[in-house]
């Protein structure tokens, strides 16, 4: 034994290796040249025997041998490796474009969801979004706004009335407000000026629903108030929106109008493309309304608007039929 | 108001083109909603003249009529018999077109030749109504007899006429007439007027009729003229073409020439058979208690105290301001005739047409304040053009003014005018503004006196003038500025709250809705709630829009249940619906209304509420998976995502067995022990109620107090750098026992330490024993101090089992 042929060894271990023709086999074969009775195991053993010397030349001789084959051994194994994750893996394969497992979603109203990108526009130019009452009163929603008491608005066929809640109370003095107007009135008796806030919310109408009618819709209500506030600010601030809303592309005009509510007055349309429509009315707060307000018309002026959000709306999202809005059918609202 | 163009062309010079009136008119206020051309369709008609009517054999309706254009002869089979040999006829002759009436085909009707019951017919004799002149279709449209014989008929009365319709805002009463329009577009264009002069000069007539005026208040002013001999008949075709146009039916000359003038002028006349007229005075005075009136549309109505009446001496003659009455009637008859031009107090006229549900031309433009001054040099107008349709002569005037109602003077400040509008305008330019539309302006310094002529009674302020300087100069060349606000605005906390809310939910699988806010009381039985129950006193409406739905809604469920309804009966059974929304309460002193301001008048409180609702399948069935129905947890799994979206820790549950609600599957929500609300599986009754299917779910809570607050800061934990100790436990308990209790004992038992809990399992069988189950925590603990051993975890575990046992009767399974 003690004159093994240490290159013999090499070479038959070399060829084994190649050889192996799976992992099993290559580890059979990394058995017979490194186990307990494997040949580099013997080769190994022998040096014991040897004079120093002798050993030490020898030592380096195995040690070669055995580097030699452990890089053979690992090339092999790579390969096998790779070779038997090709098998396994490509019989793991799935059908991606199967449908996948999204998390169930819902959707926000598209009123609610033109509110809030009104809001964040109007957010954004410094305003405050408050909320108010949906159910008023007349003083509120009609004298304050300077509507004659005989203004055709008031009567039962334009505006729904609320039952009086006291036994005996004055009939007709409450109501479901008609516009957000009335919040004009209350966030001015509620904040000394300057003030610039924005209201949406819900209004009310004797309306019989059809496709551009509807008995209950949206405004967001505006109010600027300051000393130097004038109509071309008006005019800047409306422009501004409709660009931010509906497009940067997006043209306004002022027509000449009429609100109570407002001297000077306007309707504001937007340019589609192919014509005018109408957007908003607006106009320069009327004195009676900022002294109702508790403000001095001499001292601060301002401007004031309703949008109505379902015409927003429908411009944004291309819809023609008010009713699409109130329906709540879910296969109408997935889109949103 | 609709206007024929040539008859504004009549008062004022017109821009080029149509297109052009209309852009000048809508930028100028007065808002052009449509452009038509009602007779522009009418080509090859003729002015003819009948020669001879003769019946057809084999028909008793048609006759073969014989006519002459002047130069030559036609025969014509007509189905009319309203006219004699002699008149002169709108004869369509072979070739010719008349407007088409039938909005989905506008192309004109072609007429030709065709043979009935064998005779020719080489054209037809047309209606009123076939050349679009009006709807009168009674018979053939006799001309004047003094009509030119074979004149192109479209060109004798100017057919191609364009139409303008206006859409008018109510402080523009001026613009409900010719006269005012033209006054327009003379200070938007500086086109030439052509207007009777002012001021007006009153003709010299004697008094005549007598009229005596009770309350000049409510009637400012009364001019009544007499014209005698006049003769009753068909007014000029082109006074009828116009009317039409304009959209009046003509009738006959006495009553066509006081709508035409209203048209022309802006104030409505009034004309009566002056035999017909009882006694030798006509008054002015408020309606007698029981008066009754039969008004020219034949209809008794019963007066009321508050409506002005012109009585005769037998009564109630006209309803003033809205409509003459059948009895002093102008008709075939007529000789003499009383014309009354009035002004009346705007407020009574509105009050008494909305009282009798009466709204005429006349009432729709005194509601908007006619002013004295017209009522004078209309009645003038109106009388000359009488004389000249109807014959005879005007005779007598009587002008009683008892009470001119005055016209302000109004303070310009021009340097505050600039300002407001942002326009950059001299003194001297407002003042040439104001001067258009007929203002006397006196300049003095800083500020200008300004005068607004008598048409104009709407301009009442400063700010009134401030308007009609923009508009005159033009709205478009208001520039846009973009002004600071000088505030960082944005939302309040509880609306970025209530946002986050609704953001979240939609996330998770909820679809919002917006519901309309009416239910019907039965809908509050419907849903089972106690009789004494704050929701069962709904606030009623006095003109709901509908019978059914006559209240509001005190919760969000009736809405939020038909929704779910429709969608299912529409085979979408998988809903899962949520709203944020008013809800409208009796209010108490803990929660009152809004402030109303005004005496007596108490408003509901508004509480803001989130509703849910839920049915079929929480989770589709899939390709790898079945279906899952929806469940008590998917609800308060949404409700739990609502206060961890506010940063609130979760809110307390516990069971309740109150309706609408299935008595053992409901959790009432509480928040600081407070109860929000309730939500759970709807009791089979209250499902079949409502048409939905077995198993809906539903709630709501109020959203107030949960934003109370906004998003709450997050309180963040730095992690421990330790390694954690985890340990599972599973308690037997009595299986009545809340599994909110007994996480609460474990959680006492394990102390600050504990990091994590969750319930992996809950069992129940033989080996817990009958009655009992099992529930499984996972607990994870870190101390950042020190590491955990095996020594902490025995302390835990019994301590937990310490815990358990004191607080709910458990032991630990171990």
């Amino acid at each position: 034994m003690t004159d093994v042929d240490l290159d013999a060894v090499v070479a038959d271990g070399l060829a084994a290796v190649a050889a192996a023709p799976d992992l099993d086999a290559l580890d059979t074969a990394v058995g017979g040249l490194f186990g307990r009775r494997g040949a580099v195991s013997a080769v190994q053993r022998s040096l014991g025997r040897l004079d120093e010397a002798a050993r030490r030349e020898r030592g380096r001789a195995v040690n070669d041998a055995r580097a030699r084959l452990q890089t053979a051994i690992a090339e092999r194994r790579a390969v096998l490796e790779d070779q038997r994750d090709r098998v396994v893996l490509a019989a793991e394969a799935v059908d991606v474009t199967l449908p996948p497992r999204t998390p169930r979603r819902g959707s926000l109203h598209p009123i609610t969801e033109t509110v809030e990108a009104l809001v964040d526009v109007f957010a954004g130019l410094g305003y405050t979004a408050l909320s108010g009452p949906e159910a008023e009163s007349e003083w509120f929603n009609f004298t304050a706004l300077n509507l004659p008491r005989d203004h055709p608005a008031r009567s039962e066929e334009d505006t729904i009335y609320l039952e009086p809640l006291t036994p005996g109370g004055p009939a007709w003095s409450t109501l479901l407000r008609t516009s957000t107007s009335p919040m004009q009135v209350r966030t001015m008796l509620a904040t000394p000026p300057p003030l610039h806030v924005v209201v949406p919310g819900r209004v009310f109408r004797q309306d019989t629903p059809d496709a551009t009618h509807t008995p209950v819709f949206h405004q967001i209500e505006g109010l600027s108030v300051d000393t130097d506030i004038s109509m071309a600010d008006l005019r800047g601030t409306l422009a501004a929106v409709a660009r931010a809303v509906l497009g940067p592309a997006t043209r306004i005009r002022l027509l000449p109008d009429h609100f109570p509510f407002t001297e000077p007055s306007c309707q504001v349309e937007a340019w589609d493309g192919t014509r005018w429509l109408e957007l908003l009315g607006a106009g320069m707060v009327h004195p009676t309304v900022l002294e109702a307000g508790g403000y001095d018309p001499e001292a601060v002026g301002g401007f004031a608007f309703g949008i109505g959000i379902e015409r927003v709306a429908m411009l944004r999202y291309g819809i023609d039929d008010l009713r699409l809005f109130s329906d709540n059918d879910l296969r109408f609202l997935a889109a949103f | 108001m609709r206007v024929p163009v040539s008859w504004l062309a009549d008062h004022v010079e017109l821009p080029p083109t149509v297109d052009e009136l209309a852009e000048v008119l809508t930028l100028g206020g007065l808002k052009v909603e449509g452009v038509e051309h009602p007779t522009a369709g009418v080509r090859g008609v003729v002015v003819a003249e009948v020669r001879s009517v003769r019946r057809m054999e084999g028909s008793d309706k048609l006759s073969f009529v014989e006519v002459t254009t002047g130069d030559r002869d036609y025969g014509i089979v007509c189905g009319a018999s309203n006219f004699a040999p002699g008149d002169r006829v709108p004869a369509a002759l072979p070739g010719a077109t008349l407007p088409s009436r039938d909005p989905a085909s506008p192309e004109p009707v072609r007429i030709g030749a065709k043979t009935l019951f064998g005779t020719t017919s080489n054209g037809m004799l047309a209606s009123a109504r076939e050349l679009g002149v009006g709807d009168d279709h009674r018979g053939i449209w006799v001309l004047d007899g003094d009509a030119p014989l074979g004149a192109d008929l479209a060109e004798w009365l100017g057919l191609d006429d364009a139409v303008l319709d206006l859409e008018l805002t109510p402080d523009r009463g001026y613009a409900l007439s010719m006269w005012g329009i033209a006054r327009d577009l003379h200070a938007l264009t500086g086109a030439a007027l052509r207007l009777p002069a002012e001021p007006h000069a009153a003709p010299a007539l004697p008094d005549g009729f007598g009229v005596e005026l009770t309350d000049p208040r409510r009637s400012p002013r009364f001019v009544l003229t007499t014209v005698e001999g006049v003769a009753w008949g068909p007014s000029p075709a082109w006074l009828q073409r116009r009317l039409a146009a304009a959209g009046m039916r003509p009738i006959a000359n006495l009553v066509d020439a006081t709508n035409y003038g209203m048209l022309e002028t802006g104030q409505p006349t009034h004309a009566y058979d002056a035999a017909r007229v009882a006694g030798d005075r006509l008054v002015v005075r408020d309606a007698r208690p029981g008066e009754t009136l039969v008004t020219l549309d034949d209809v008794e109505r019963r007066l009321d105290p508050d409506d002005v009446v012109i009585a005769d001496a037998e009564g109630a003659a006209g309803l003033a301001g809205v409509m003459g009455g059948a009895r002093t009637e102008v008709g075939a008859t007529t000789t003499t005739v009383l014309l009354e031009g009035a002004s009346w107090d705007a407020p009574s006229v509105n009050r008494t047409a909305r009282r009798h549900g009466l709204r005429s031309e006349a009432s729709a433009r005194f509601e908007k304040v006619v002013p004295d001054a017209l009522c004078a040099e209309a009645s003038d107008h109106i009388a000359a053009l009488l004389v000249r349709i109807a014959g005879g002569r005007a005779t007598a005037r009587t002008d009683h003014h008892p009470a001119p109602r005055p016209r302000p003077t109004i303070t310009l400040r021009p340097a505050r005018a600039a300002r407001r509008l942002g326009l950059d305008l001299s003194a001297a330019r407002q003042a040439e503004l104001l001067e258009a539309i007929g203002c006397a302006v006196d300049a003095d310094g800083g500020a200008a006196a300004v005068r607004p002529p008598a048409y104009r009674p709407d301009l009442q302020i400063e700010e009134d003038l401030y308007e009609e300087i923009a508009r005159v100069h033009g709205y478009d060349l208001i520039p846009e500025t973009l002004p600071s606000t000088g505030q960082v605005g944005g939302r309040t906390p509880q609306d970025t709250a209530r946002r986050a809310v609704r953001t979240a939910l939609a996330g998770a699988g909820w679809t919002e809705v917006l519901v309309f806010p009416f239910i019907a009381t039965e809908d509050l039985s419907a849903l089972g709630l106690a009789g004494d129950d704050r929701r069962r006193r709904p606030v009623a409406l006095l003109n709901p829009l509908s019978k059914e739905e006559a209240v509001l809604r005190t919760t969000l469920l009736p809405g939020l249940l038909r929704t779910v309804a429709k969608n299912v009966n529409r085979q979408t059974p998988d809903v899962a619906v949520f709203e944020v929304g008013h809800v409208f309460l009796p209010p108490t002193a803990e929660e009152p209304g809004a402030d109303s301001r005004q005496e007596g008048a108490v408003l509901p409180a508004e509480p803001t509420f989130l509703g849910l609702a839920a049915a079929g399948a929480f989770a589709p069935e899939r390709w790898d998976a079945p279906a899952r129905a929806v469940d008590l947890g998917d609800v308060l799994g949404a409700v739990d995502l609502v206060a961890r979206t506010v940063r609130l820790p979760g809110l307390a549950v516990e069971p309740t067995d109150q309706r609408p609600f299935h008595p053992g599957r409901a959790a009432r929500l509480l928040l600081d022990g407070v109860a929000l609300g309730t939500v759970g599986e709807l009791h089979p009754k209250v499902a079949a109620a409502f048409g939905l299917p077995p198993r809906t779910l539903a709630g709501e809570l109020r959203l107030d107090p949960l934003v109370a607050e906004g998003i709450r800061p997050p309180a963040p934990v730095p992690p421990s750098a330790l390694p954690s100790l985890r340990i599972d436990v599973a308690v037997v308990v009595d299986a009545a026992v809340p599994a909110a209790r007994v996480e609460a004992a474990v959680r006492a038992g394990a102390g600050d330490r504990l990091t994590e809990l969750r319930l992996f399992d809950v069992y129940t069988g033989p080996s817990v024993g009958e009655g009992r189950r099992s529930l499984a925590y996972r607990l994870r603990l870190d101390d950042p101090r020190r590491q955990l051993t095996d020594d902490d975890a025995h302390t835990v575990i019994e301590a937990v089992a310490t815990a358990v046992a004191a607080q709910v009767d458990g032991t630990l399974r171990r």
